[in-house]
């Protein structure tokens, strides 16, 4: 009967879910917002494109001086520019409206900024001055090099192209990483999307009174379990919808997105790091998900249990200022600490998987810590759902919860219902 | 001798330092319809709850058909609580079967049995209708609903008709008769005191934690007077040894008998005090006028002036303590 119920449950939370219009509201939305922000970005590129285009044509006038030597009289004919008779008499054009910029090349450009004086056009179209300065130093210099070849490679421009191997066997690279981080993105989205819905599953319950009816009816342990995976299945239903507009446009719209431009490496999905991968995701959103729903049992209403939101969202984001340690020193302190601490190690452990530096031995470690970490959690949920869920309008000390057994009231804390 | 459905032996419930129920043992037969009453406080609820395992108990054996209650042998039990509510941002008929899928029933049979008690309590059209777009009412009864799906063999209502208007307090009474003729065994938590007259075989009286009184409605009225005198009359009553009185106005009073004196020689030793006596009856002593004689002192406020009920140190009503028929 219990396995009965189970589907019962999942079926009722996930199906009253996703038939709401809101929820459809709120998963369409993403996408939706996601087009329009693009759309604006791609027309707000073009938009800045044509402006620089314009502003690289548009013709003022300029004066400069040179202590350096580098810049020719014919490199400043090309950028129309006249020599000052001195800084200060630049300084004077510029403020009295003869020309609209003045230059004054160092002696030293490679390690003295290059002063420049222009008339005030606010602060986006100011920056034509610095450009065209830059340029007509880079024109100088190229002159000077006189190899368009020499000059390329000394700008930094050479093309690189890395191969890496682990022991003889050509490692992915790029290639590799990117895969194995998809799980990181998906903790990601199910996490911000569903902790409230977390934190609130059993409080509708227990807001609604329907707590005697279910406790009497199904195993709480049902319940929440039922309740978790449902949480699971509603979130990978929207990452689907989020990403299915990236999906469908790659398999059929390639061309039209252009997406050979941007010179993505071949995926390589590494069996070995895409298992730990989906393993720590799971493990990760269990224990987040029971721990969230233990919040939410002790708590009398939706408002004073957000107050915990703030913690559980910071615990998820902290790894991340240890992400060059994860990268550089995998066994730095801190490193070791946020990988193994239960809150932390999803996101670290995740990130540490796709970056190639968790091995196999400190996966299973992280992944038991998260799937028993989840299990004791799930055990705490449902203690604190059996007894919290009764107290329907005071919030319940765990101490006494936990203390008192599952169901003993006997602790200190009187029903606050009528003992009638 | 057949196996109780309900039985409690021995049950003690603390809260804390405070002892909630101490030493409570009773029994509920199969198919009878049992009375479970208290004043507000006594303890119903919390025996109710340590019953069906939402409450650990402190000592005591608590078993429904003889093994503490699991909620996997739910499927047979129909609990209505005194808490009471449901999914309020879901349609009424999704609700009904999904508790009816949680009782065992399959999805087509839990929703053809939901619409068929929708029409008969007259919610058919509210069948799409999200909970929280119903009456006050008209959730009780889909609460109701929800309780008597799947014919349990055990129904426990505490406090049934909280919320029901008087039409609907018998339309209520009457499914609860239906599932007693069907073979369910009743227990009632109320303070209806007709409601309990009328349907019940048995009750049992908490106070204070502990059973006050216990056994058929004949034995309960048996113990506490059995027979009430009502009486018309003129001049004044004097106090006695053999009654007490209940109720007294202007020219009409109630007295209650508290020895083995019979009727008539309580006629006759009024006669003989100069009492003018127009008419005089007797009934059986009510549940409620016993209710108010047992909690009338923790209840004060709820049941008349300060005074009221209140008993003499030898347990009679004092003839100072007249109960109004307000306060009643």
């Amino acid at each position: 009967m219990a396995r009965h119920n189970l589907g019962t449950v999942i079926g009722f939370e996930f199906v009253r879910t996703v038939t709401k219009r809101r929820f459809w509201i709120g998963t369409l939305a993403v996408p939706v917002i996601m087009a329009i922000v693009f759309g604006l970005i791609f027309l707000s590129n073009t938009t800045t494109d044509t402006a620089a285009e314009a502003q690289k044509s548009a013709q003022f006038r300029i004066s400069y001086t040179d202590a350096s030597g580098l810049v020719t009289a014919g490199d400043a004919a090309l950028f129309r520019a006249r020599p000052a008779g001195s800084p200060d008499a630049g300084i004077r054009a510029v403020q009295s409206g003869t020309v609209d910029a003045y230059f004054d090349f160092p002696a030293h450009p490679e390690s003295t900024a290059v002063r420049v004086y222009g008339t005030d056009r606010g602060i986006f179209e100011n920056g034509k001055y610095g450009a065209v300065a830059q340029a007509m130093l880079a024109r100088a210099v190229e002159q000077k090099i006189a190899s368009p070849q020499l000059s390329t490679l000394a700008a930094g421009k050479a093309q690189i192209d890395t191969v890496t191997f682990e022991g003889s066997r050509e490692s992915g690279g790029l290639g590799t990483v990117v895969p194995p981080l998809i799980f990181l993105v998906i903790f990601y989205g199910l996490i911000v999307l569903l902790a409230g819905q977390m934190l609130n599953s059993t409080l509708e319950e227990k807001e609604n009174r329907v707590t005697e009816m279910i406790l009497t009816t199904l195993k709480p342990t049902t319940l929440i379990a039922g309740k978790v995976i449902a949480l699971f299945a509603i979130g990978l239903l929207q990452m689907i919808v989020f990403t299915s507009p990236i999906v469908i446009g790659a398999l059929f719209f390639p061309g039209e997105l252009s997406l050979s431009a941007l010179d993505l490496p071949p995926l390589i999905f590494d069996p070995v790091r895409m298992t730990v991968g989906f393993l720590i995701l799971v493990g990760g959103f269990a224990l987040f998900t029971t721990t969230l729903v233990a919040i939410g049992a002790v708590m009398p209403t939706a408002k004073e249990a957000g107050n915990f939101m703030g913690v559980m969202m910071a615990l998820i984001f902290v790894p991340f200022y240890a992400v060059a340690l994860m990268v550089s020193d995998p066994h730095a302190v801190i490193v070791q600490i946020f990988t193994y601490f239960p809150f932390s190690a999803p996101v670290t452990a995740l990130l540490r998987n796709g970056f190639g530096s968790l091995n196999l031995l400190e996966a299973g470690i992280v992944i038991a810590i998260l799937f028993g970490g989840a299990a004791v959690m799930l055990r705490l949920a449902v203690r604190l759902f059996q007894y919290g869920s009764i107290s329907y309008t005071s919030k319940v000390s765990i101490r006494t919860a936990l203390r008192g057994g599952s169901r003993r009231p006997g602790s200190g804390a009187a029903p606050t219902t009528p003992a009638g | 001798m057949d196996e109780a459905r309900v039985h409690i032996s021995g049950f003690r419930m603390d809260f804390g330092a405070t002892t909630v129920i101490r030493d409570l043992s009773f029994d509920v037969q199969a198919g009878e319809t049992f009375g479970f009453l208290g004043s507000n406080g006594s303890g119903k609820t919390t025996t109710i709850r340590a019953l069906l395992g939402i409450y650990e108990p402190t000592a005591g054996i608590l078993h429904i058909n003889g093994r503490g209650f699991r909620p996997e042998h739910g499927d047979r039990l129909g609990y209505l609580p005194e808490e009471r509510g449901l999914y309020k941002k879901e349609k009424v008929i999704d609700i009904m079967t999904y508790f009816g899928r949680l009782k065992g029933m399959d999805r087509r049979a839990a929703r053809q049995w939901s619409l068929a008690y929708l029409d008969r309590v007259a919610l058919a059209d509210k069948a799409s209708s999200l909970l929280d777009k119903l009456s006050s009412g008209q959730q009780q009864k889909v609460q109701l609903g929800v309780t008597i799906m799947n014919n349990p063999e055990l129904l426990i209502l505490d406090e049934p008709t909280k919320g029901f208007d008087p039409v609907n307090r018998r339309l209520l009474m009457d499914i609860i008769a239906g599932q007693k003729r069907a073979g369910a065994t009743v227990v009632m938590v109320t303070h209806q005191m007709e409601e309990v007259e009328r349907l019940c075989d048995r009750v049992i009286l908490l106070k204070d934690g502990t059973a006050e009184a216990y056994g058929t409605i004949d034995e309960v009225q048996n113990k506490y007077g059995g027979r009430i005198i009502r009486i018309k009359y003129s001049g004044t009553i004097p106090p006695s040894p053999h009654y007490a009185v209940l109720l007294q106005e202007t020219n009409y009073a109630e007295l209650t008998i508290t020895d083995a004196t019979d009727e008539a020689a309580i006629l006759k030793d009024l006669i003989d005090d100069g009492v003018t006596v127009r008419s005089f009856t007797t009934t059986k002593v009510s549940l409620e006028d016993i209710f108010l004689r047992v909690y009338g002192d923790q209840n004060e406020p709820d049941v008349g002036p300060p005074e009221a009920g209140r008993r003499t140190p030898d347990g009679r009503l004092s003839g100072d303590n007249r109960i109004s028929r307000d306060g009643a």
